[in-house]
């Protein structure tokens, strides 16, 4: 089920000042996909997400839910969220500690006066879909942060709602238990028919979850697309930056050669990703760490040779993460844990022009 | 904020305004009014003569000494006696039950007679028995001066306070102060730093509560502050309007404006204070089960502590209660007084119709008023912690706009009001005016736990299609049943002593206990008085048992189930 | 014929009884009851005798005196006053007779009374709400007992007494002014009274009420206080001070509603009131000091005592009193 958002503004008054949450957000979330809302803390991408499930009122503007619309100042519709028919998973869980698991899971089919047999059948059901079987009877405050996020999700999911929405569900889990449940999730949605909007400030939670990403800045929607476009060819440059490590330097548009655009910058004369600029224009040249290939002995042919000194190398597990000079700048680079290098050694390397991006500053 | 939140916000708006607002527009006509009554020619006079008094200046720095000392007195302590009952292993626990619930039980009247009989310089027992084992040549004590009146009401505004408090202090999340203990701070300094900023609703709350109290309270400065001459604001009141035959009211209400100005200008600075209640939300899905802090070897000094606390506070003025009622008139106890003793008193009123029908009366107004109160403040509570607009801030002050008003004139402002209406000499007058008086008694306590409910648990339950009142009713009625307890109990007890509006609206058929104390009061009948005051005390033990016992069970049922 | 009409009260169904009074009785009783609104003690005896005797229920609001004005004329004015009956102070049922409150109806009962208990057509004075020097027999040794209203001034009482405030207790502000107009010869003489018993400190409660405590306790062993507790409190050891000076006090009063809602029923209880039965019942069990002739409350000497009823001081005059009072009885 798509959702449109239209014209939405809101704004919070605190201490006398006004803060502003939202600001004209236009969006349209695709139906059946998982859409995650993506920025640091105070971009407002939770006050969207309550705006769209109805804990929040926006100041102005539209919001449809499959073609219905639920809220609409100059329409004056305003559908409470108990009659949106939506799931939600908090980012604290809000497991009801006065509740066992079953009570907590059975309640939105509880709420809607459904045969208590029913109830059983589907809750049964939906706890087998979580992997939670067996725990019906437990006390809520009786379980573990992933086992309380699942009942959260059956929660949620229940009732078959249209549209799942969820807010930081992973924030208080640990580092490993994180990454399993977001593969679980990963799993369980892909499994189901269902539109879910999934609010994270984690880059790498986006970027694995989602079909499709919209990072938000201080109430604005900067940029939308597939996690691939974001994190490889993002427009703008807070984009990149915030989805991504990322090396940015400074740089000016000399000219176009075939299909690249040729940039000057502390790293000499490069050839970038082409991009539709006028020469003399100052721009940011973007390189991922990861596309900074480090290889032992004299590498880098082609293209975009640079040369520069490893200035400090931190093992990390899986690689290295090497500072190179070169010249005044000073770029990341993830080096391979197998090659033979000590700060102090001179390096020499080439980048690849297609993964050289060029940000309208 | 979303349109059903609205509504409710000025629905409830409504229905507290009609119970508040009357009667102090009454007052603030009659203050406006030349004659008695609430219509009459506009004058100022009344504003010009009240507080061109010169003796003025001198009520006002008494009363303010009176309520911060007395608010600070019965914060402290409660403070103190929650935290020792919830967070330590401090043994005999049941006794600050006990301790915190009977003095709420006593009517405030008796409760200041029992002080002056056990510290009066003259031959209180308490000075008595100093002087005679530390040879003092004259009384230690003098229970008549501000220090005493501070005591007393500290001491009778203490339940309140704790019943703020101890759910507070119960539902307290400990990892707040493990990692505090983590980050190397002691016992001590994570309580100064951690527990008590975390506790700030609930701890103003009561202290404002308090404040406001002491500021509306008659019984200690007439029994305690008149006989020492020390003047407060309740005292002067009394005493400008009361000269004469032709009691002015106006005139009070006139005095009363500045109270209620300053009860109000409280409120607010409270709601400022504790705007930003999201930070002290403690209670989430996690287990609220709090760790008990083990005393070692200041288990039983402290305990010692307790122990006094609860014999002073409960023991000995009930005591005294008894005593009196067994021996025929006053008398300093002796072998004789003794030997004097029986059942007179006990007789006399058991058998007297008029103090079984206010027996009756009383019970009745404690129940249905207490469950009704409750039920609203259920709703205002809500509206005042968790909808956060200016109405639900006009609402919190409406709440407290006739319990503010200084005792002994608002009750002339709701029979000025109930006049008006089909009510007047009811019962049904008395269940309004009380709820409508002392619903902070119920937002109080409601509110403090409403701040400990994270509002996820709510909003998730509308999510899955929960109207508000099904979550009200299966989310956060449960959450809140301490609240809930603590808000019953004191509702009820207040309810069954109230006097303030009882005197004033009360009417054959409709008398309550209170009023039948005061008669006895009036006549000087201490016998009866205290008789009748044991048997108050009586049905409060039972209705608080009775709530407790409820509240408990409801617990129980849901962590079985 | 006092008698007679006595005896017609109590024994309603004679049927030697006037053909007037038994028409009052019968219209009375089709009213069904009659509402009293007062502040006086345990007078429910006399409430229940009135309504086993008549058939017509009596049925009494206690009022305190501070709210008795206020609540009257506040429900006259919402057209709710309900009292068929009231009685009070003196002072009180004048300003209700002033705000037009009261009916004309002169009570053959009180023919046997002295005249100036006859304030007017309105208003009937029945009793004294007299003041004395109480004293705890165990504790005040005989010879140590005031003889006169000075000997309270001596320096052996002091923080030894207790009174009503005397400078916002309305009665007690005008028994010391009434000393001044009745006991003192010269007001030299009476300020130097008042000054020594301010030097003595007595301690100040509210009321009247709460005196009697005190002086029951031996907290205080001697107060300005009421003869009737001796009745009310036996066996409390207390007494009366037998002073040479008269006694003072203010008078009570009684009077018919104007729009009384049971308008026959009301003048069947004033006269029932002021009946011999119900005055001896109220000397007898309330101590009270009663004008019907030849009625006395059962304490020991008091038939001989001199009683006089205090002049009316209007509340302008009592509050200008109750400040002077305030001044000279501010003693630390």
């Amino acid at each position: 089920m798509e959702i449109r958002i239209q014209g939405v503004s809101k704004r919070y008054f605190s201490e006398g000042k006004a803060i502003i949450a939202l600001d004209d957000v236009d969006l349209t979330i695709p139906a059946n996909q998982i859409f995650t809302l993506l920025g640091p803390s105070g971009c407002g991408k939770t006050t969207l997400l309550r705006c769209i499930v109805g804990l929040e009122t926006p100041d102005s503007g539209e919001i449809r839910i499959g073609g219905e619309v639920v809220w609409s100042r100059e329409k004056n519709i305003a559908i409470p969220p108990e009659k949106r028919g939506l799931g939600m998973v908090f980012q604290t869980y809000a497991i009801w500690p006065h509740m066992n698991v079953f009570d907590n899971v059975a309640y939105p089919l509880q709420v809607r006066k459904l045969p208590a047999d029913v109830i059983r059948r589907k809750v049964g059901k939906t706890l087998r879909f979580v992997r939670l079987e067996g725990f019906e009877k437990r006390p809520a405050t009786k379980l573990s942060g992933g086992q309380q996020q699942r009942v959260a999700l059956a929660r949620a999911l229940v009732g078959e709602p249209k549209v799942i929405l969820f807010d930081e569900p992973l924030s208080n889990l640990d580092a490993k238990l994180r990454e399993e449940t977001r593969k679980e999730l990963r799993t369980f949605l892909g499994e189901l028919k269902i539109t879910a909007v999934y609010v994270t400030h984690d880059r790498v939670e986006a970027l694995a979850l989602s079909d499709t990403i919209a990072v938000m800045r201080e109430g604005r929607i900067i940029e939308v697309g597939a996690p691939r476009k974001i994190y490889f060819d993002a427009d703008h440059r807070f984009v990149a930056d915030f989805i991504g490590r990322a090396n940015l330097v400074k740089a000016k548009v000399r000219g176009h050669d075939d299909g690249h655009t040729i940039v000057d910058c502390g790293l000499g004369a490069i050839a970038c990703h082409g991009r539709d600029l006028p020469a003399g224009s100052e721009v940011t040249l973007c390189i991922r760490p990861e596309f900074i290939r480090i290889a032992k002995g004299e590498g880098g042919a082609g293209r975009n040779v640079v040369n520069g000194r490893v200035e400090s190398l931190v093992f990390v597990g899986e690689t290295y993460e090497g500072e190179i000079r070169i010249g005044n700048e000073l770029l990341l680079a993830k080096i391979d844990p197998d090659v033979d290098l000590k700060a102090g050694d001179p390096v020499r390397f080439s980048l690849d022009p297609a993964h050289c991006l060029l940000l309208a500053i | 904020m979303d349109p059903s939140r609205s509504k409710l916000t000025y629905s409830l708006i409504l229905i507290v305004g009609v119970l508040t607002v009357g009667p102090v527009v009454m007052l603030v006509l009659g203050s406006f009014s030349e004659g008695l009554t609430a219509f009459g020619q506009f004058t100022l006079d009344k504003y010009v003569e009240a507080y061109t008094d010169p003796a003025l200046l001198d009520v006002i720095v008494n009363t303010t000494v009176f309520v911060l000392g007395s608010s600070l007195l019965s914060t402290i302590l409660a403070l103190f006696l929650a935290y020792l009952n919830n967070r330590t292993d401090i043994p005999f626990k049941f006794l600050f039950k006990i301790l915190s619930i009977v003095p709420m039980m006593i009517p405030h009247l008796l409760f200041s007679v029992s002080w002056a009989l056990l510290l009066n310089p003259s031959n209180g027992m308490i000075n008595l028995v100093l002087k005679n084992v530390l040879w003092l040549e004259s009384a230690p004590f003098n229970v008549y001066s501000l220090w005493g009146m501070i005591l007393v009401e500290g001491l009778l505004d203490l339940p309140i306070a704790y019943l703020i408090i101890a759910p507070a202090m119960a539902s307290f999340d400990v990892a707040l102060e493990e990692s505090s203990r983590v980050f190397g701070a002691g016992t001590w300094r994570t309580l100064v730093r951690v527990t008590l900023p975390v506790l700030r609703p609930a701890i103003l709350a009561a202290f404002i509560l308090g404040v406001v109290r002491s500021l509306a309270s008659f019984a200690v400065p007439s029994v305690i502050g008149m006989p020492g001459r020390v003047y407060v604001l309740a005292t002067h009141l009394y005493q400008m309007i009361a000269t004469g035959f032709a009691t002015d009211y106006g005139k009070a209400a006139a005095v009363g404006m500045s109270v209620l100005a300053a009860s109000v200008t409280l409120i607010f600075v409270y709601r400022a204070l504790t705007a930003e209640s999201e930070k002290y939300v403690t209670i989430s899905s996690r287990g609220y089960r709090p760790t008990v802090i083990e005393l070692k070897a200041a288990r039983i000094p402290l305990f010692f502590v307790v122990a006094i606390l609860s014999f002073i506070m409960a023991v000995l003025p009930v005591a005294v209660l008894f005593y009196t009622s067994f021996v025929p008139y006053s008398m300093v106890p002796s072998a004789r007084a003794f030997s004097m003793m029986s059942l007179k008193h006990w007789s006399a009123v058991l058998t007297d119709p008029l103090s079984l029908l206010s027996l009756k009366n009383s019970l009745f107004l404690g129940v249905a008023g207490a469950t009704l109160g409750v039920a609203l403040s259920i709703f205002v509570a809500y509206v005042i912690v968790k909808v956060k607009t200016r109405a639900a801030g006009i609402l919190e002050s409406l709440s407290f706009l006739s319990f503010s008003f200084p005792g002994i004139v608002i009750g002339v402002g709701f029979m000025w009001f109930f006049v008006q209406t089909p009510l007047y000499a009811t019962l049904w007058a008395l269940l309004i005016g009380y709820i409508a008086t002392y619903l902070p008694y119920g937002i109080r306590p409601l509110a403090s736990a409403f701040v400990q409910v994270h509002s996820h648990l709510e909003e998730s339950s509308q999510v899955c299609g929960a109207s508000a009142l099904t979550t009200m009713r299966r989310i956060i009625v449960p959450l809140l049943v301490p609240g809930i307890v603590s808000a019953w109990i004191l509702m009820a007890t207040m309810f069954v002593r109230e006097l303030t509006l009882s005197v004033v609206l009360s009417r054959p058929g409709t008398e309550v206990l209170a009023i039948q104390i005061l008669r006895f009061a009036d006549d000087g009948l201490w016998g009866k008085l205290s008789a009748l005051g044991i048997i108050m005390i009586g049905i409060s033990t039972s209705l608080v048992l009775i709530a407790t016992l409820v509240g408990a069970q409801f617990k129980a049922e849901q962590s079985a189930g | 014929m006092k008698t007679l009409l006595i005896a017609f009260v109590i024994s309603f169904t004679a049927a030697t009884v006037h053909a007037a009074d038994q028409d009052l009785l019968k219209r009375a009783r089709s009213e069904g009851k009659a509402s009293f609104y007062a502040n006086i003690t345990a007078v429910e005896p006399i409430m229940k005798a009135f309504s086993s005797d008549t058939g017509v229920k009596g049925e009494y609001t206690r009022i305190s005196t501070t709210k008795f004005v206020a609540t009257a004329i506040t429900e006259f004015e919402a057209g709710k006053f309900m009292a068929d009956v009231v009685q009070g102070p003196l002072p009180v049922l004048e300003l209700l007779k002033d705000k037009g409150i009261l009916a004309a109806y002169r009570s053959p009962a009180a023919k046997g009374y002295p005249e100036w208990t006859r304030k007017d057509d309105r208003i009937q004075l029945f009793g004294i709400e007299y003041i004395a020097v109480i004293y705890n027999k165990e504790h005040v040794k005989g010879a140590d007992v005031p003889k006169r209203y000075e000997d309270l001034a001596d320096p052996k009482w002091r923080d030894k007494i207790v009174m009503p405030n005397p400078s916002n207790h309305a009665t007690t502000i005008g028994w010391l002014v009434g000393l001044r107009d009745h006991v003192f010869k010269s007001e030299a003489e009476w300020r130097k009274f008042l000054a020594g018993l301010a030097a003595n400190r007595p301690m100040f409660v509210a009321s009247l009420g709460p005196t009697p405590a005190p002086i029951e306790s031996g907290e205080k062993p001697i107060g300005i206080s009421m003869p009737k507790y001796i009745v009310t409190k036996a066996p409390a050891p207390l007494d009366w001070a037998r002073i040479s000076q008269p006694m003072l006090g203010t008078p009570r009063a009684i009077g018919v509603a104007l729009k009384a809602p049971h308008p026959n029923a009301a003048r069947l209880f004033v006269d029932y009131w002021l009946s011999k039965k119900s005055m001896e019942m109220l000397a007898k069990d309330v101590g009270e000091y009663v004008l019907a002739p030849g009625v006395y409350p059962p304490i020991d000497g008091i038939s001989k005592a001199k009683v006089i009823s205090i002049r009316e001081l209007p509340d302008a005059e009592i509050q200008k009193w109750g400040a002077e009072f305030k001044k000279i009885f501010a003693v630390k």
